[in-house]
């Protein structure tokens, strides 16, 4: 107890994932510092006990460790590095963590200008979703010093069960990339899967009953499959969202010089999904793009 | 009537798009990033300039031939730029291939001091623009496409007006489309009928008499059987349109999933050390995903 008293902690972008992860801090016996861009997301963490600052520099001042969890490579280089931003407000020593998921060049970029500074940096972005976040059960993927990343073990572990070290910064980002390109590739097998079924004229509730029991078994098919199943497209994550992560594995795909077949036509999907005003629906509606491309909607 | 034409951006299509507009008797101020990219252009008797900004402060007329959509946004709204010289009433006309989009907001900028834009991207490669036969796909203003129509004839031979601003780059962009898929489809026959034992030369032949007959097939494909992949188009640089057909996509919503494959096929060569050579070297992409049978 006596060491969480003593580490200063602030969190930055309290939105869907943010707010429940700071919360979780907070009934790990953490003090929190926090800051969100829109005043009313802070309302429910001071009444948890946190202190509301005016900005991200505020927020970071005095703190030992410092969360974001934003929305895009742009809110973080802005967070951290613009005007009143992290940078301004931390000490030497101090570490910031980010935990949303972003370009890993830029990661690189931001780790090594807080470097100049005297600042750790940490990327440990996260997959789980909204769920995860209240249950303080998400899979946190760490690029950065290993050293740093043991100091913050312990807060990490208010807020998910597993958490691993992947490599330097950046690492953390390029873990992510990957569980993108897994999920979202099998997403398009299952709507693909879903659509064929019902062509056939079968009871995709019955197809999906047998392949939750099969080689075919996943995360995905029971969550978003479910939803194809129902049609209940209620998000869960947005496709927006998993349409902003697509797009950084393909922009790193392209500096690279390396092919993304599967990930390249997803991203197509997803651009029809948008283009057909899905965007705040969930990505388990891909499956309507694929009906849609062969009439196939009974 | 002279009018004094600008020209900045003296590459591999600007030099010689250029030259031919000295050799059509128009007086021409030239700039150029890499200061001996101008010395050819001064020895057949057009104007050196120290920027943009001076080029167009001297030019009626002021067209740019640079490589991306950055580069054509630093030599208009940058320090120095066309935007800080440019007189009211004059031209600015884009000859790069670039963002369809943000060809919309630079027109936007330029129309707000009264400087009229065009964007006229070409096709037809390093021959062409030295033949003077290149194809331009035109977007901006009948009235002020009628204006410099001349000047372009100097240039091309097909000069097509498509619509308003972005839509000259919008045809580039349906342009490298159908050109790609064409190259990937050459590619994926003739590894197909290796693959099976026949020889594609004669293929080849077979097919420029029937329905799958194109330019493409003729020249990619005879390129692809003897593996000359000197170029001709770059890879490097066909992967940099894609990406601009990819990001409008995306800003528009569509789903362009052939397009998406072939830029995938491009990014591997790219990865390979293949990216200075000729585009129809993605037939080596293909090759490679077969090997190992």
């Amino acid at each position: 107890m006596d060491e969480k008293m003593l580490t200063k902690v602030a969190f930055i972008g309290l939105g869907v994932m943010g707010k429940p992860m700071a919360l979780n801090l907070i009934k790990g016996g953490y003090s929190l510092r926090v800051y969100g861009r829109r005043k009313e997301t802070m309302i429910p963490l001071v009444e948890a006990g946190a202190i509301a600052c005016e900005s991200p520099e505020e927020a970071a001042r005095e703190c030992d460790v410092i969360f974001t969890m934003v929305t895009t490579t742009r809110d973080v280089q802005e967070v951290v590095l613009g005007e009143r931003g992290v940078i301004a407000g931390a000490r030497p020593g101090a570490i910031v963590v980010d935990m949303g998921t972003i370009s890993p060049s830029a990661t690189r970029e931001i780790a090594a200008r807080l470097t100049e500074a005297g600042i750790e940096a940490l990327d440990a972005p996260v997959s789980g979703g909204g769920i995860g976040a209240v249950s303080g059960t998400l899979s946190i993927m760490v690029g950065g010093k290993p050293e740093i990343f043991e100091r913050v073990v312990p807060l990490f572990s208010c807020m998910g069960k597993n958490i691993v070290h992947i490599g330097p910064n950046g690492a953390g980002q390029v873990a992510k990339a990957c569980n993108q390109v897994v999920m979202l590739v099998a997403l398009q097998g299952l709507a693909e899967a879903f659509a064929f079924a019902r062509k056939n004229g079968l009871d995709a509730a019955k197809v999906y009953e047998a392949l939750s029991g099969g080689a075919a078994q996943s995360r995905i098919l029971e969550v978003l499959g479910k939803r194809m199943v129902e049609r209940n497209y209620d998000p869960g994550i947005e496709a927006r969202l998993h349409y902003k992560d697509i797009q950084i594995v393909l922009d790193e795909a392209h500096n690279l010089g390396m092919a993304l077949p599967g990930t390249a036509l997803v991203t197509q999907m997803f651009n029809a999904l948008i283009g057909r005003g899905g965007g705040n629906q969930d990505s388990s509606q891909l499956i309507e793009v694929i009906d849609t491309l062969s009439k196939a909607r009974p | 009537m002279t009018v004094n034409i600008g020209f900045i951006g003296l590459g591999i299509m600007g030099k010689p798009m250029a030259l031919n507009l000295i050799k059509g008797g128009y007086p021409l101020w030239v700039y150029g990033r890499r200061v001996e990219s101008m010395a050819p252009l001064r020895a057949a008797g057009a104007r050196a300039c120290t920027s943009p900004e001076e080029v167009a402060r001297a030019a009626e007329i002021t067209f740019i031939m640079v490589s991306d959509t950055q580069d054509v946004e630093q030599v208009i709204l940058g320090p120095k730029g066309v935007l800080s010289g440019a007189k009211p009433g004059t031209i600015v006309v884009d000859m790069s291939t670039i963002s369809p989009v943000a060809t919309r907001s630079l027109a936007t900028r330029l129309m707000e001091s009264g400087i009229e834009m065009l964007d006229a991207p070409v096709s037809g490669g390093e021959s062409g623009a030295v033949d003077g036969l290149l194809s331009l796909m035109v977007g901006g203003k009948s009235e002020i496409f009628d204006r410099v129509k001349p000047l372009f004839e100097r240039m091309g031979k097909k000069i097509v007006h498509i619509g308003a601003n972005g839509a000259g780059q919008a045809a580039k962009a349906c342009n490298q489309i159908a050109a790609s898929l064409t190259i990937e489809g050459v590619a994926e026959a003739f590894t197909f009928a290796r693959r099976s034992g026949v020889d594609p030369g004669r293929v080849r032949e077979a097919l420029l008499g029937g329905f799958a007959n194109s330019r493409i097939l003729e020249l990619h494909g005879q390129r692809m059987l003897d593996h000359d992949f000197r170029p001709g188009f770059k890879v490097r640089l066909h992967q940099k349109d894609l990406r601009i057909v990819m990001e409008t996509a995306h800003q528009m919503g569509i789903a362009l999933p052939g397009s998406a494959l072939v830029a995938q096929h491009l990014n591997a060569l790219i990865g390979s050390g293949e990216g200075e050579l000729d585009s129809s070297a993605l037939v080596n992409a293909i090759e490679r995903l077969n090997e190992g049978r």
